[in-house]
Order: C-alpha cells, then structure tokens, then sequence
C-alpha cells in the first residue's frame, strides 16, 4: 500500500541545515491500523506531509499503492490525493462558509462528478458519522467532535485506500476522542488502511502497530502484526 | 462547477463583497458617463467649420481720431495684404467662423414679419471672402465687387445679394433643392429683401455652442464703426512667418489705429474649445484613477481574504484541488462580486445619464456604452483579481497540517 | 492616552505599510480630487458681495417681442434706462455698458492701445463698494456735466504711470482728454456679478468713465447687444429710440419696504409705456438681488456642475475602499486585540484607539490630497488658461484647507466605524488560543 524507502528531507536556508527525515524506511501493508508517535520536531509531521503527497522529499524512494510518486507533477499529485487518500487534521480544517452538505461535497467536485451522482455519496457519507440530520448547518454551529466527524465524512466520501490522520483527538476532550477512535477503529475494520499521528501514548499502545519517531528516524517499532490478506479486505468491505 | 457552494460561501462574508460591488457600481456609472461625455465633446470639436483652418490667421484693427477714414484705410490695407509674397487672399469681415463672437439676426423665407424667423450668423465681407475662408460653392455663384455696399450707421443691412450654407437653405427652403434655393429671395429683420446667389457646403456661425452652428449668411457688405477684422489665407506653409510680417506691415503704415488680437485660426479653435477638451482631459484623468483605485481595492481585498483563507486553501489542496482549481475559484468569485457591481452600476449609469441629459444640455446615450462598459469593467476586476489568485494557487497543499 | 494611541497608529502602519498606504492614497485622491471641485464651486458660485448681496438689485423690464413667449430681457433700452437714472427712485442706482476704448498715453514711448472699458453713474462706485487705492469716483455733477474724468483700473494705472498715483493727470481717451479722479485698488468679484451676461469670469474693466459719454461721443459698444424688432430708420439716434437692449441696469435698496416701492415703481413705468405702445407684454417686471441674478443666470457653468457629481461620486468609492482596507487591517490585528482584551483594554478604550487610527489615516490622506488639490487646480489652470481668468482667483485659501483636512479625518472616521465596531467585538479567546 505505502513503501517508503530511505526517504529523506532536508530544509535549507542559508544558515542551516535541516534533517527533518533522514533515510525513512517504512513498509505499510493494505488494511493496517498504524500510529506514529515521537516528540515536537521529530519528523512526525514531515512525514504525514511526504505520505499524503503535501510535500516532496529530497531523496528516496515512495510507492503509493504501487505507483512511483517521485516524478509526478502537481497535477497527478492532487489528483492522487483527491482518489486514494483522505485527510484528518488536528484542527478539523472543516470551511467556516460552507455548509455541512457543501464541506463533504468539495472533495468529490475536485474529482469532477456530476451532481447527480455526488449527492447519494455525500448524504451516505454524513449518515455514516450521524450528521446528515444537519447537513445545512454551518461547522460553527457544531461541537469539537461534531466538527470532526465531518471531517471523518469528508475524508471518506471519495472513497480512498488509505486515511491519514493528523492527532484527530488532539483538540477534543477523552470521551469525544473516544468516540472519535472508535470510529476509526470501525472504518479500519472495513478495509482502509489508517495511519494516525498522535501525541496520546494510551492510543499508541492500543493500536495494532506503533512507530515511534526520533530526529527523523524510526526509533522504536511496536506490535507488528500480520497484514490482512487481500480476501480478508474483499470481506470486510462487502 | 463550483458555482453553488462560491455564492453560498460569499452570501455568508457579504460585506467584502458588497464594498467591491458597490465600489465597482459607483466606477461603472462614472466612468461611461465620462466617456459619454468625453465622446460626446470630441464630436462637437471635431465638426468642421467648413474652414481652410490649418492656413487662415486673422487680426482686428480699431482706428480712432478724426483723420482715420476707414474705407480707404481697409482698401489700402487689403491691397498691400494681397501683394504680400505667400499671401494667397486676404479680406475684411465683421466676424471670425468659430471664434465665440459675431453677429447674428433672423431671416425669413416670406415677407411676413409675423411668420417665425431662422436663427443664423452673419457675416459681413467683400467678395474675396469666399478664397479667403476656403469654402465650397455647391450651386450658384458668389457676389461680386460690384455687389458691395459700404454702410456707416447702425441699421440693417444695404446688401441685396447673399451667400448661404446648404444648411441654412435647407432650414429656409425645405422644399426645394439646393440649386432651385439660388435666386430665390430671404428676408432679414424690418423685411429687408436680399437675394441669394449662391450655396456654400459648410459655414459654421461664430458660437460653438449655438444651436443654429450651421446656419450662416455672408453678404457684401463694409460697416464703417472703426472695427474691423482682416482675415488672410496663407500659401501652405507660410502662415506663422506672415504673422509676424503682416502685424509689421500694418503697424509700420501711418494711420491712427491700434493692431490686436493676432491670431491664427487654430489658435482660434483651440481656445473657443478650450472648456470642452479642459473637460476631456479631467474627465480622463478621472477615469484612470477610478480604475487605478478599484484595481487596488480589490487587489487590496483579495489579498487580505486570501490571507485570511490559507488553509482553507490548503486544505483544498489536500483534498485533491489542482493549482488551475484554486485559481478558478477566486476568479471566479472575483467575477460573481464584479457581475453584482456591474449590475447596480448599469442601473445607476442610466439613472445618472438620465439626470444629466435633463438638467444640462447633453443628448440621450447611446444604448451600447452601458453594456461595453459593463464588460470592461468585469475584465478590469479579473485582470485585477489575477495577481492575487495566482499567489492563491501557489500556496503549499503542507500548510493544512500545520497549526496556525 | 492620545499621544499613546497615535503612537500606536503609526506603529500600525509601520506593520502594514502596503494596506495603510493603500489607504492613504484612497481618501488622499478621493479628498483631493472633491476639493478641487470644491473650490471651483465655492469660488465661482460664491457670494461675490457677501455683506450687500441682499440691498443690491439687478432690474429686469419685460420690453420683449409680444409675439413670442421667452424670459424678460437681460438688460435695457436706453429710453428705460435714461428714464430709470433721471427718475432716481432707489437709494443708489447706476446704469452700466462696456466699450472699447482707445487710449493714447502722453508718453510717445508706448503706442496707443484699445481697453475694455465702463460707462457708469456716480453712484456705481459707493454702491458695489469698489476699493480704491488713490483718489475716488466722480461725484453726481460730474455725471451731469457730462465731465471728461476717468477712473482707472490698477492695471491700467501701472501700465500708463508706472503706478504712481495719478490722481489729476490726463489721459487722451477717444481723441479726448480725460482726468484722473482716482486709482482702483486690486477689484476682480467673481462671479462678475455686476456684468454676468457679457461673461461672469471676465475680468474687470481697465478704467471707468461717466456713463453719458457713451452716447454723446458714440463709442463703441462691445457688450451684447440684442434687438427683437428692427430699427426704425437708421443711425445712432434710430438705435437709441429702438428696443434694443444693452445696458445693465443696479440698484441699492435698504430695506424690504424700499424694494416693494421700487417694484411698483417700475410697474407703474411699464404701464405708463404700455399706453404709449410699447410694453406689449405682460406686466413681468424682475428686481432681483445678487445672489437671485446669479441662480437666475446659472452663472456655474455646467462643467463645475457635472464635475461635483462625477467627484462626489469618485470621493465615495474612495471611502468604500478605505472601508474594505480598514475592514482587512483591524480583523487582520485580531489576535493584538484579543491579547489587549486580555490585558484588561476594555471595549471604550478600544475604540477609542481604532479611531485614533482610522483618524490617523485620514489626517496624513488628507495632507497628501491637500498636495493633489494643489496641483489639481494647478493642472485646471494650465488646462483652461485665459478662458477665464481663472488663474487669478482660484486658489487654496485658509477655509478650504481646514475644510479639507477636516473632511478626511472625518470621512476616514465615518469609514472605519464598521471596521472598529469590529475590532472592538473579537472575541479574545478564540484569538488567543491558536497562537
């Protein structure tokens, strides 16, 4: 699904150099539940960018379910994220001006559908986190975790291979994030692979595998487990 | 394709909108009516007055004391002006064609001083006038030298014989052609008779302004009040080194009489137009700064709402929009605030238009300014727009993850 | 506090130096380009007389074609003039006309020249409180007598005697010697309120003589002149009799009762005519006073009129910008607010400091467009030239530059209260948290 091979990114300015990642290597299999975990400033963030196509890395090599993303333009690359992965933020990133309905529908508008068939999808996509009741609010007139489970909504309209999340608990008080995980617990058990950074050492332990980060490299890695077999995933899905 | 969710998003964020749209209402109505305007003005400056313009100068002699008998000075004069090398014909005339100031009287196609009169200029010269000015005979002929007559006292005039412009006879005689107008008779006020010989294409009255501009009379007549205007018509070329020599000539004669107002006859339309083209010029600058402050106010606007919108922008980005998308976006939007700005605006053009076609004495405009200028306007606020959209597109799909 | 705020204004725009000049220039062209119209106005639709105005009154006969329907003529006969001056019923009166007048100076050095000249009653001077700056007008006697006694204009005066005073020399006018009775100071009223119908920015005549003289030496008539009806016969004697018009015609009047009594005055005059057969008309006899004339006579040409519209309309799209940018700049500070909230800056305080801002701006766009306003005017100098002498008189005195400065602060002020009622109702704890 995502193989990243000795990636590494150096950010330069005229002064210093930084390794922000430096020979990253990581292999995450169809249907894994991973979480990354490290302290401020380990890469974490690079990371997430590099593997959601946000940011070009300076050298190394990355497979997105089987395609090399190195050489591709900006416009493959957005139409790579449009398709195959959905995106979580810490802070919701939910558009203050636009409508629940209109917040789900904007990534399937940048894939070009036709509104015909984009309704069904984004309805489906509200109803499955229990919002389509307020689909004409705006996201102000929502709570945190509200808020979130747009985001979940819009993330997973598009129908993509693989989520990533970016600390989506981390503005939300335990019980909301609970609910949050649980979630996430239950999309990753129909077959989308998930890759979540937190800060939250109790999520890391709970989850599956754990990576954790140190000045750009991968300094612990915990609970591997075996990858779900393709037939296992047609399963889950259907 | 994202028409929907652009306009909801601007019906939430109205004000921004609604200073761009009003900003863009209150240009539009300026700037066509100034154009209007301006239009408007060139069209009168650029009537010809049926002149040989670009060769003609003119000067005004007033004499005084009791040894100045002007019939004989002015036919000195006039002589000697004649023999001048370069000089291709000179006369005497009561009235300068554009100047702002002449005669005018009303004239009558019947006897009946009841019947209502035409308004026109009229000019009083001798026979050579007709060279002098440059003008163009369309039927008849011109009077004579025989035809002069000189006149001392205030009264109508003592001519019998007249040159009209085609305009005026056709004002006079609606009916009839231009060559069954000549021989026909006019009456001047106190039913004095007089008998038009001939038709000349064009020959403007001395006002600018007057509504009756075409419409002029010449007739061979000399009054004798002391002043009178010699007009010369210079060989090509040589009208500004006869200026000074002819303003020589004449001062350097023994005779009690002041020389002034020399003056070439383009000199002469540039000042009488000197208020309409003052107008053009500031109603241009005008225009050029409207553009120049809404440009800026919606370059001004967009980068602040850009700014304010990274990562939504951003965000966008993550989720699949291309550079070209985000692009289109604003431009787009830019174009929904503009379209809005020129839709009031066409409103308050007409009504503005409206409100100076009653109050000042400005035709009706023409229909097609209001919607040229709209579209020209929506072109300037995309032109405008470009810069800041394009900044928009650039910014990094990474800065969605980051925290502030 | 104040000296605190306007620092903080200026640091203001010190951080958004792109935004706040954007700004300045905004009210700047906006104010400039009002004042300009402005003074345009103020000076050529002014009050040329302000403390007379309303006891000077212009009259108006309605000798017109009885055939035709149009407003009383501008001016008079010279029987109704005649008979007005010998009549002598108001507190002042003067008839008036312009001619052309040669002048041949004593000094052989300078040749003769041709002036614009007035004929006028004794009266003309004290009534239109005419300045002068050596001797003084000729008395009544004069008048009668028909005396050859000039008054020059100060132009004049430099030009023939070096400006010295020449009260009592001789000037050869018309062939004729003339003595000075006295020197005109500098006298230029705009409009010409006295003379609107033979151009209301013309400037002033070179030198005035007794009004008689026009007819007894028959000079030359440069004003209007406008006949309805031809001469009866022909020479000067046939014009004087005719109804010709061209003489402009002022009286003093004190008082309301005195302008009532004039009025009825001359409508029993007209009506006298009437029976002699002149008059044809309806009785539509006009006194109006200065400012009256200069309405009746849309004295502000339709350029200046048109141009304050397009200005007011070019001012307001200025303060529609400066609004948006004010908008931009004071939700851009959202964060400095919330951290002042924080610190204990109430709402009031607030306030009080963005409209020390916005204000700021306006007095800086001000200034500049106080710079605008002057090479605006200038520009319409150079563009209109000796059209009209508008060189002379349009200026940027003491009152517009208050008026213009306070006029940017304030509309700046006005603009930005939306944009500060803002400001002051961020809600400092969504700012503060993300930072």
């Amino acid at each position: 699904m995502l193989k990243m091979t000795n990636i590494s990114k150096v950010f330069r300015t005229e002064l210093v150099e930084t390794h922000a990642l430096s020979d990253f290597t990581l292999n995450v299999e169809e249907g894994e539940f991973v979480t990354i975990t490290g302290p401020s400033g380990c890469g974490k963030t690079t990371f997430l960018n590099i593997a959601g196509l946000l940011e070009t890395y300076t050298s190394g090599s990355y497979l997105l379910d089987n395609v090399d993303v190195t050489e591709l333009g900006d416009f493959q690359r957005a139409r790579l994220r449009n398709e195959k992965i959905g995106f979580i933020f810490q802070s919701f990133n939910l558009m203050p001006d636009l409508n629940l309905f209109d917040n789900v529908d904007v990534p399937l508008r940048y894939r070009g559908m036709k509104a015909s068939e984009r309704r069904p999808r984004v309805e489906k996509a509200l109803e499955s986190v229990g919002l389509l009741g307020r689909k004409k609010h705006l996201p102000a007139q929502l709570s945190g975790g509200q808020q979130q489970r747009v985001a979940i909504a819009r993330a997973l309209v598009g129908e993509p291979r693989f989520l990533l999340a970016d600390e989506p608990t981390g503005n939300l008080d335990s019980n909301t994030a609970q609910g949050v995980m649980e979630l996430l617990n239950e999309i990753n058990a129909q077959g989308t692979t998930i890759i979540m950074v937190t800060h939250d050492q109790e999520l890391a332990q709970q989850s599956p595998r754990n990576i954790h980060i140190l000045d750009g490299r991968i300094a612990q890695e915990s609970g591997k487990r075996t990858p779900v077999t393709p037939a296992e995933t047609a399963a889950a899905v259907a | 394709m994202e028409i929907g969710p652009i306009v909801r998003a601007l019906l939430r964020n109205k004000l921004g909108a609604v200073l761009i749209a009003a900003q863009i209402a209150f240009t539009m109505t300026v700037i066509i009516n100034a154009v209007f305007i301006i239009n408007e003005r060139s069209r009168l400056m650029a009537r010809p007055s049926g002149l040989d313009e670009a060769n003609i100068f003119h000067v005004v002699n007033i004499g005084y004391g009791e040894n100045y008998r002007e019939d004989i000075v002015i036919e000195d004069d006039l002589a000697m002006l004649r023999q001048m090398p370069g000089v291709r014909s000179a006369s005497s005339i009561n009235a300068i064609p554009v100047s702002g100031g002449g005669s005018s009287t009303g004239i009558r196609a019947t006897d009946d001083p009841d019947t209502a009169s035409t308004p026109t200029a009229i000019y009083r010269a001798d026979e050579q006038i007709f060279e002098t000015l440059g003008l163009n005979l369309i039927a008849g002929e011109y009077f004579r030298a025989a035809d002069m007559r000189i006149r001392s006292e205030p009264g109508e005039t003592l001519a019998d014989k007249a040159v009209v412009s085609a305009a005026l006879a056709e004002e006079l005689f609606p009916d009839l052609s231009v060559n069954e107008v000549v021989g026909r008779t006019a009456w001047l006020p106190g039913v004095v008779p007089i008998q038009i010989v001939g038709v000349v294409e064009r020959l403007q009255a001395a006002w600018p302004n007057a509504s009756f501009v075409e419409n002029s009379i010449v007739v061979p007549e000399l009054y004798i009040d002391t002043f009178t205007r010699y007009i010369v018509r210079a060989e090509p070329g040589r009208r500004d080194s006869l200026m000074a020599e002819v303003e020589e000539m004449l001062a350097s004669r023994p005779v009690d009489r002041v020389i002034r107002d020399m003056e070439s006859l383009e000199q002469t339309r540039e000042s009488s137009y000197r208020i309409d083209s003052a107008m053009s010029t500031i109603l241009s600058i005008v225009i050029v700064t409207l553009i120049f402050i809404n440009s800026m106010g919606i370059v001004g606007l967009a980068v602040f709402s850009i700014n304010r919108r990274r990562k939504q922008i951003g965000t966008r980005r993550a989720l699949g929009a291309t550079r070209p998308a985000i692009l289109r976006y604003f431009m787009l939007e830019n174009f929904f605030i503009t379209s809005i700005g020129v839709v009031i605006g066409a409103v308050l053009t007409i009504a503005l238009s409206i409100v100076l076609t009653t109050n000042f004495n400005m035709p009706t405009m023409a229909w097609y300014y209001t919607p040229i200028g709209a579209v020209l306007l929506v072109l300037i606020g995309q032109l405008a727009a470009l810069g800041p959209s394009t900044r928009a597109a650039a910014i990094e799909p990474a800065i969605a993850t980051r925290s502030v | 506090m104040f000296f605190y705020y306007v620092r903080l204004a200026a640091l203001s725009y010190k951080r958004n130096p792109i935004l706040s000049t954007l700004m300045v220039l905004a009210v700047a062209i906006g104010i400039g380009a009002y004042m300009v119209v402005f003074t345009l106005n103020y000076t050529m639709g002014g009050d040329p007389i302000p403390h007379k105005s309303a006891q000077l009154f212009h009259v108006q006969l309605d000798n017109g074609d009885p055939d035709r329907e149009n407003d009383p003529p501008d001016q008079l006969t010279y029987i109704d003039a005649m008979a007005l001056q010998e009549a002598g019923r108001a507190f002042r009166q003067t008839a008036s006309s312009k001619l052309s007048v040669i002048v041949e100076p004593t000094n052989p050095e300078i040749r003769p020249f041709s002036v614009i000249g007035r004929g006028a009653f004794a009266d003309f001077f004290p009534m239109f409180d005419v300045p002068f700056l050596y001797g003084q007008g000729w008395n009544a006697e004069a008048d009668e007598n028909i005396e050859q006694v000039v008054v020059l204009s100060r132009e004049t005066n430099e030009r023939l005697f070096g400006g010295a005073n020449s009260v009592g020399e001789t000037v050869v006018l018309a062939g004729m010697n003339f003595q000075v009775t006295g020197v005109l100071d500098y006298w230029d009223p705009v409009p010409k309120f006295y003379d609107v119908n033979n151009g209301p920015f013309d400037s002033g005549e070179a030198l005035y003589i007794p009004w008689h003289h026009t007819v007894q030496s028959d000079l030359p008539r440069t004003g209007n002149t406008n006949c309805w009806k031809p001469l009866e016969g022909t020479g000067q004697e046939a014009f004087l009799n005719s109804e010709c018009v061209w003489i402009q015609y002022w009286v003093e009047l004190r008082s309301r009762a005195e302008e009532e009594d004039y009025l009825s005055f001359l409508n029993a005059y007209t009506n006298e005519q009437r029976n002699l057969g002149r008059f044809q008309r309806e009785q539509n006899n006009k006194l109006f006073d200065v400012q009256e004339r200069m309405i009746e006579q849309e004295v502000l040409p339709d350029e200046t009129r048109i141009l304050s519209v397009l200005a007011a309309m070019l001012l307001a799209v200025c303060l529609l910008n400066t609004i948006g940018l004010l908008l931009a700049k004071f939700l851009g500070k959202s964060a400095e607010i919330g951290a002042r909230q924080a610190l204990g800056a109430h709402k009031g305080s607030l306030f009080v400091q963005h409209v020390i801002e916005a204000g700021f701006i306006g007095l800086l766009g001000g200034l500049i467009g106080l710079v605008l306003a002057y090479f605006g005017l200038e520009g319409i100098k150079i563009l209109i030239g000796d059209q009209i002498t508008v060189s002379d008189w349009v200026h940027l005195d003491v009152p517009v530059v208050l008026v213009t400065i306070t006029l940017a602060i304030g509309c700046t002020i006005v603009a930005g209260l939306y944009p500060i009622w803002r400001a002051c109702n961020i809600n400092p704890a969504i700012h503060l948290k993300t930072q």
